[in-house]
């Protein structure tokens, strides 16, 4: 099964840079050959003030507050390392709500 | 049938300044003197009248709320922006009867002691516009708005204010913002506008139906006005019937009415006498009925009970082959359009209430993905300033109920 990298790409984060971020990752991501992982947007994951926001998924590993400077760890886990513990701070039941979501199919 | 604002309940045209008053029109304005604000409030608060524009928050007790501020100065708000899909009462209301509604604009302004009042028009209401703007130069003529109106020492200015038509400019915070020259964004509550309002003063903001409500309330009293309607839910509503109906239009009924009495007597059913599969009888946030709902009373209380709203009266039916899942549609697509994007959460309840349905659209329904549009609507209500966030629930929600077989997959 094909991975997700999904990157809001709402009014919010936006304005915090995560059209760049997106293009860096699926720049990074071709350059490392990951052929299972697709970098792309999402509509709003509802913690925009907590933005750039994104969701790998299956793995359900939830990034918040994400820099360029972060490319080069998420980059890493997208190849087979390890989560990125520091951009994990998003409330549990948020959490909760979105992975069901993307459980049920809503790309 | 008698109505309150229609004198027979349904639209007769344009009144003018001289027909108004020979029904008795403006005749507490000319004694203005004779009434203290108290007085005024006293009699709207008896008369039990609840504010028409969707919530239906009693009257009385706002005026008396907006007097009892002692920071000056206060305004009065005649909210007319009027973007709810299908609702024309205001725009009816304004084009037809622009004295009845000054002549209760003046009111309640003396009753909170008011120095300005403030009519704000969906600018896309070009005859509404012009009818208010010839009533308003009649009623300054005749003296019963300006400098000390009728020796009262009590002056009033009002004021015409084009409003942006898109829906959340029709939130009362937002037409603050609007007249204050701002953007229309709906502001954090509280502070409600009765203590920091326009230009953070106590402000009385009010829809056009509930303020056409006050100058018949204090010519004929709370007593007659509370033989319209139920105990509850007193006096009478406009309500709107659209084009699915054989005879559309605005229909002015006391609030009990069965609402079989406005689908079958004033609407003359569904066009083609095609049969009814669903109603939304409160506008599109509303929660939907089914056809054996027909006997039940148009009034706040009854269509809570029954898991729907009065709203601001806008009744939409649905025939049997009509998709409500098309309905449901239009209604997440125009909140998720007219969100004004100030509100994270509302933002992705929105979104995302669309993209669940499209999923259902594509046949790709199943009952996991059903769970989800109440988990969504749960985890954001109450979650942004104005209730633009609320409103795709309850539709939503009563379909899920009702058509399951709907949200299933192909």
């Amino acid at each position: 099964m094909n991975r997700f990298c999904l990157v809001c790409q709402n009014v919010d984060c936006k304005s915090r840079g995560s059209e760049e971020l997106m293009k860096e990752l699926q720049d990074r991501v071709a350059a490392k050959g990951l052929d299972d992982v697709e970098v792309r947007s999402y509509m709003c994951f509802g913690a925009c003030q907590e933005g750039p926001n994104m969701v790998v998924y299956p793995d359900k590993c939830w990034y918040a507050g994400v820099k360029s400077e972060d490319v080069d760890d998420i980059v890493a886990h997208l190849a087979g390392g390890p989560h990125v513990d520091r951009l994990d701070k998003i409330d549990p039941s948020l959490k909760e709500l979105i992975y069901q979501l993307l459980d049920t199919g809503v790309f | 049938m008698e109505g309150i604002l229609f004198p027979r309940g349904v639209v007769e045209g344009l009144e003018g300044l001289d027909a108004y008053r020979s029904r008795g029109g403006y005749d507490a304005v000319s004694r203005l003197g004779e009434f203290s604000p108290q007085d005024i409030i006293a009699t709207v608060e008896a008369s039990g009248l609840r504010g028409r524009g969707g919530a239906g928050f009693p009257t009385g007790r706002k005026l008396a709320l907006t007097l009892e501020c002692p920071e000056t100065p206060h305004y009065v708000v005649m909210n007319g922006g009027e973007d709810e899909p299908g609702s024309h009462k205001d725009r009816v209301l304004m084009e037809n009867l622009p004295h009845l509604l000054l002549d209760g604009i003046i009111l309640a302004a003396y009753a909170v002691q008011a120095e300005k009042a403030y009519l704000y028009i969906n600018h896309n209401y070009e005859a509404a516009t012009g009818a208010v703007e010839t009533a308003l130069r009649e009623a300054r003529e005749a003296g019963y708005w300006g400098e000390d109106i009728a020796g009262s020492g009590f002056s009033l200015e009002l004021v015409m204010v084009a409003a942006p038509s898109n829906y959340v400019a029709g939130e009362d915070t937002a037409a603050l913002e609007v007249i204050e020259g701002k953007e229309p964004l709906p502001r954090q509550k509280p502070p409600f506008p009765v203590t920091e309002g326009l230009f953070g003063k106590p402000s009385l903001v009010n829809n056009v139906e509930t303020l056409a409500n006050i100058a018949p309330i204090v010519a004929r009293g709370a007593e007659w006005f509370r033989s319209f309607g139920t105990a509850e839910s007193p006096g009478t509503m406009i309500f709107s019937l659209g084009d699915e109906m054989e005879r559309p239009g605005v229909y002015e009924l006391p609030l009990g009415t069965p609402l079989r009495h406005l689908l079958e007597e004033c609407g003359g059913g569904l066009k083609g006498g095609k049969p009814i599969k669903a109603i939304l009888p409160g506008g599109p946030s509303s929660g939907f009925l089914l056809p054996d709902n027909l006997d039940l009373p148009l009034d706040h209380d009854a269509l809570r009970e029954a898991g729907s709203s009065i709203g601001c009266g806008v009744v939409k039916v649905l025939t049997e082959g009509d998709s409500v899942l098309d309905e449901l549609m239009r209604i997440a697509d125009f909140f998720a359009k007219e969100s004004c994007g100030q509100c994270p959460a509302c933002r992705m309840e929105t979104n995302m209430l669309v993209a669940l349905l499209k999923k259902v659209q594509q046949g790709e329904g199943n009952d996991a993905l059903t769970e989800q549009f109440g988990k969504v609507i749960a985890f954001n209500k109450g979650k942004g300033f104005c209730s633009l966030i609320n409103m795709p629930g309850p539709p939503i929600e009563s379909a899920v109920r009702l058509f399951p077989e709907e949200f299933r997959g192909a």
